[in-house]
């Protein structure tokens, strides 16, 4: 019998940035109530069920082809999973409605962890969902963050979002991403070209991929320079994106789901590191905390990125900001910061002083603990 | 030596590799002391059994009894069925933005 439950609908472990968050969150969680029951998605290789020590693992596996169908009906396992830890659940910690609804069934506290919103991110993937349809998640995101007592949130763009759909002010927290120092003597990866800038993320539309390789299409006279995607998704998702680069010239090459423990080591060798996200309403309206700029600054190396409030939040005066949507202006901070490296070592140094000072996972952890001691106090 | 072939791990996950003391009876691989669940199975295996009987019988009692606790929980006996047809049309397969990006079974709702 669990007193603790994690949910996610998300597949974990995996090489995206959410499982990363899952990943500490959860631990700190599990740490705290000496064990706990996460439900997660499956698929692949990863087992339905394990259990590691105090921590069960189980993962909704069943094919579902619709997505809402899907969402729909790992909600209905969800609530099966919890069913017999009804009596003795004290906390459910979930990311998602499909994940809350079940939980705030159990009469557990809920803490509602919001890096997003599925009422602003889905029209991405899925351009046919209609504004009620919309408009019907919106109203199960109102619910469950009203009912919730405590939302967790990683950045101030998205604490506007969350009180907006009626979350009390008072019991939504900033719980800001984070990083694990990288060692400085972490070797370079075999594969790595002698000079990179690099990439570290998903390809969505939001991320601003396409800018990138835009900008990265006037530099080509910088003969020595490659562009390094580390991209979290298979080939096949990159096709898009690899055609326009092959269309453009640019000198690109594509690490694909590298392990994340890899992923340091290619950060920490780059010239400088890329986070071009879009000026739409999922980097806008919603807000992130996005982990590649954590991670990169974590690594010593500065960081170029979108002049937007959620990438102020994180990156501050330790890095170079840049229009977003503009690759000639992107191109212009890249090849100004590669002219002065060693203006560009002191911003990275800078950086990593910056995250190692208060945006360590572990700092994460104690500031999730505080939440924790929030909610049990109530 | 056999080694176990459970998989463990929290966030990197590896093969066991512990020395079997026995086989799955269900799935047949090789389990160690430390994984050997209920009788004799492995964790997998060991879980899937005390689920449902009939999957489609259990799916269909799942979510009635689902709909009909959320239901009463918020005072809402529609609440519960509130997708249609029109809704879930925008979220087939074939309706996503990218028709190239089917192929990996990316899920999530965010991607934060």
């Amino acid at each position: 019998m669990h007193r603790a439950a994690y949910l996610a609908f998300d597949r974990f472990p995996s090489a995206k940035g959410s499982a990363v968050h899952i990943r500490h969150m959860a631990a700190e969680l599990f740490d705290r109530y000496g064990g706990g029951l996460l439900c997660v998605l499956g698929g692949g290789e990863l087992p339905a069920y394990q259990r590691e020590g105090g921590v069960e693992i189980v993962r909704f596996t069943d094919v579902v082809p619709n997505l809402l169908d899907r969402a729909e009906a790992f909600s209905r396992w969800a609530a099966d999973r919890l069913a017999p830890h009804r009596d003795t659940l004290e906390i459910c910690h979930v990311r998602d409605p499909w994940g809350a609804l079940p939980a705030l069934s159990t009469g557990a506290r809920l803490v509602y962890e919001a890096n997003g919103l599925p009422s602003i991110e889905l029209p991405y993937a899925w351009p046919l969902a209609a504004p009620s349809t919309l408009a019907k998640i919106r109203e199960r995101e109102e619910r469950c963050l009203q009912e919730a007592d405590a939302v967790v949130v990683p950045s101030r763009v998205i604490v506007k979002a969350v009180t907006g759909r009626g979350a009390a002010p008072d019991r939504v927290h900033l719980v800001p991403n984070g990083a694990d120092p990288v060692p400085a003597d972490v070797p370079r990866p075999p594969t790595a070209p002698d000079r990179y800038v690099i990439y570290v993320g998903a390809l969505q539309p939001w991320q601003g991929v396409d800018v990138l390789l835009r900008a990265f299409a006037r530099l080509a006279d910088r003969t020595d320079l490659t562009l390094v995607v580390c991209s979290s998704v298979s080939p096949a998702r990159a096709r898009p994106l690899r055609r326009l680069g092959e269309r453009l010239g640019v000198r690109i090459q594509w690490e694909h789901q590298i392990p994340h423990a890899d992923v340091a080591a290619w950060l920490a060798h780059a010239d400088l590191s890329v986070a071009p996200l879009t000026a739409g309403p999922r980097n806008l309206d919603q807000g992130c905390s996005p982990i590649k700029v954590w991670e990169s600054m974590a690594a010593g190396t500065a960081v170029v990125a979108s002049d937007l409030p959620v990438i102020r939040e994180v990156l501050g005066d330790h890095g170079r900001l840049v229009p977003p949507d503009r690759p000639a202006e992107l191109a212009r901070a890249i090849r100004v910061l590669l002219e002065y490296p060693d203006a560009c070592r002191e911003l990275g140094e800078r950086a990593r002083r910056h995250v190692e000072a208060g945006f360590t996972w572990k700092h994460a952890r104690a500031r999730l603990a505080d939440v924790y001691d929030r909610v049990e106090a109530h | 030596m056999t080694p176990c072939a459970v998989t463990t791990g929290f966030f990197t996950l590896g093969k066991c590799g512990q020395m079997a003391v026995a086989g799955c009876p269900a799935c047949g691989r090789a389990v160690c002391a430390d994984h050997l669940a209920d009788g004799g199975m492995c964790p997998e295996c060991a879980a899937a059994r005390r689920q449902f009987g009939h999957p489609a019988a259990a799916a269909a009692a799942r979510r009635r009894a689902y709909r009909h606790r959320q239901a009463q929980y918020y005072g809402d006996a529609g609440y519960y069925s509130g997708f249609d047809d029109y809704d879930r049309a925008a979220f087939e397969p074939g309706a996503a933005a990218h028709q190239d990006y089917l192929d990996d079974g990316d899920d999530a709702l965010v991607d934060s």
